[in-house]
């Protein structure tokens, strides 16, 4: 009995405060959760809104879709399917991700409706070099993916950036960004291709 | 009577302007230098994340100095740290739900206010020995002092690393940026400057 006694007598006010401090913050916490809910979906929406343009909604296509690395790493993500006013299919895009120089590099990267060409992809996260790696928000270096065909992409030093094939011309002095970008279509895209026509949401029924 | 007034007035004065300049806790006492070198590469989330530990720091003053005397001495450090995360937390949700594009800018340095030795070191020196009032003038003159240091480092990166503060231009057209500012050399060299210039100021004003 004098153990629980003397146990209350020293930690009333750290068990007290605990639950005043646990209740503050699951105020703010329930106040603030949708707002900060629809901060995210917003985002993710204007960013897919700027990759395809003739969308007008996004709605989820394929949720909970498995992408396997090659060192057999797995990635979960959602395909969201873009449609436009009149209710058709004017796209996919979804979220993907893959270690670059500094940090992990997030990608919202949108294909067309047959999912045979890229419409883009839009920086979610990175925290590459400024002046070097961070040039992946660039025009520069993002226009050699618009419009290049769905499949593998070769990452070359040297080469025309204007032209759109399957060659990716890396950015100087950030060789390992680069090969990260490359590496994130690499994975993601013939997966997502591969699921996409498993559920039969390509347009062309392939 | 009068002279104790002028003792108290004094006492406030002197609480408020301590972490201002004389012990300002980024160039002359060099604590939380995490924040200081990552977040100053603009002054927008320099000045979020200033206010953002101003905020910390008052409310955990304001907690740490009413519980002073309920508190047992082995105890304060685990109940300093449970009201500092618990005001890290609250300000982290808030930047989340109202200045999202700030709380991605910012990153991990929010939560890790937490961890920012400035906001144990006032709990412990100062609001845990003092009263209500000079510990939420000691959490603002802190505060505002680390503020007032993130945001001058960073004025000085963002214009010699872009030309522009608040996205106004203030450089010449032909200016040409200096790109190695906004990396963490540009952080070591201005906050290195920095303190070696109020160093220079605090030894002219003794002499």
């Amino acid at each position: 009995m004098s153990k629980i006694k003397f146990f209350i007598e020293q930690s009333w006010l750290l068990l007290v405060s605990s639950f005043f401090f646990g209740l503050l913050i699951a105020t703010a916490n329930s106040a603030w959760s949708p707002r900060i809910e629809q901060n995210k979906k917003d985002k993710l929406t204007n960013l897919m809104k700027g990759l395809i343009t003739a969308a007008s909604n996004f709605e989820p296509a394929i949720q909970g879709v498995e992408i396997i690395g090659a060192k057999g790493q797995k990635q979960i993500t959602t395909i969201y399917k873009g449609i436009n006013d009149k209710g058709a299919t004017t796209g996919f895009a979804f979220i993907a991700s893959g270690f670059g120089f500094a940090d992990k590099i997030e990608l919202v990267i949108a294909v067309d409706k047959k999912c045979e060409k890229l419409y883009g992809y839009k920086v979610l996260f990175s925290n590459e070099t400024p002046g070097f790696g961070d040039k992946i928000k660039n025009a520069y270096f993002s226009d050699q993916f618009k419009g290049a065909p769905v499949g593998k992409f070769e990452l070359v030093k040297a080469g025309d950036p204007l032209k759109i094939d399957d060659t990716i011309v890396a950015i100087s002095g950030a060789t390992v960004t680069s090969t990260a970008m490359v590496n994130i279509f690499n994975m993601y895209i013939e997966q997502i291709k591969e699921q996409l026509k498993q559920k039969g949401l390509l347009s062309d029924g392939k | 009577m009068a002279n104790e007034h002028s003792a108290a007035d004094t006492q406030y004065f002197r609480a408020f302007t301590t972490g201002l300049w004389r012990e300002n806790p980024t160039f002359r006492l060099l604590i939380g230098m995490c924040p200081v070198l990552a977040v100053t590469t603009a002054v927008k989330p320099a000045l979020t994340m200033g206010l953002s530990v101003i905020f910390v720091l008052v409310c955990s003053n304001i907690v740490v100095s009413l519980i002073r005397n309920l508190v047992k001495p082995h105890l304060r450090i685990i109940m300093f740290t449970l009201a500092i995360s618990t005001f890290v937390t609250i300000a982290d949700l808030y930047l989340k739900a109202f200045q999202p594009q700030m709380s991605e800018a910012l990153g991990p340095y929010v939560p890790l206010i937490i961890v920012n030795c400035l906001i144990i070191f006032r709990a412990e020196a100062c609001a845990s020995k003092s009263s209500l009032t000079i510990s939420i003038l000691d959490g603002i003159s802190f505060g505002g002092g680390f503020t007032i240091a993130l945001c001058i480092l960073a004025a000085i990166r963002e214009l010699l690393a872009t030309g522009k503060i608040f996205d106004v231009s203030l450089m010449p057209s032909d200016y040409v940026p200096l790109l190695a500012m906004q990396m963490p050399v540009g952080a070591f060299v201005t906050l290195g400057l920095l303190v070696g210039l109020s160093n220079l100021l605090i030894k002219e004003r003794t002499s």
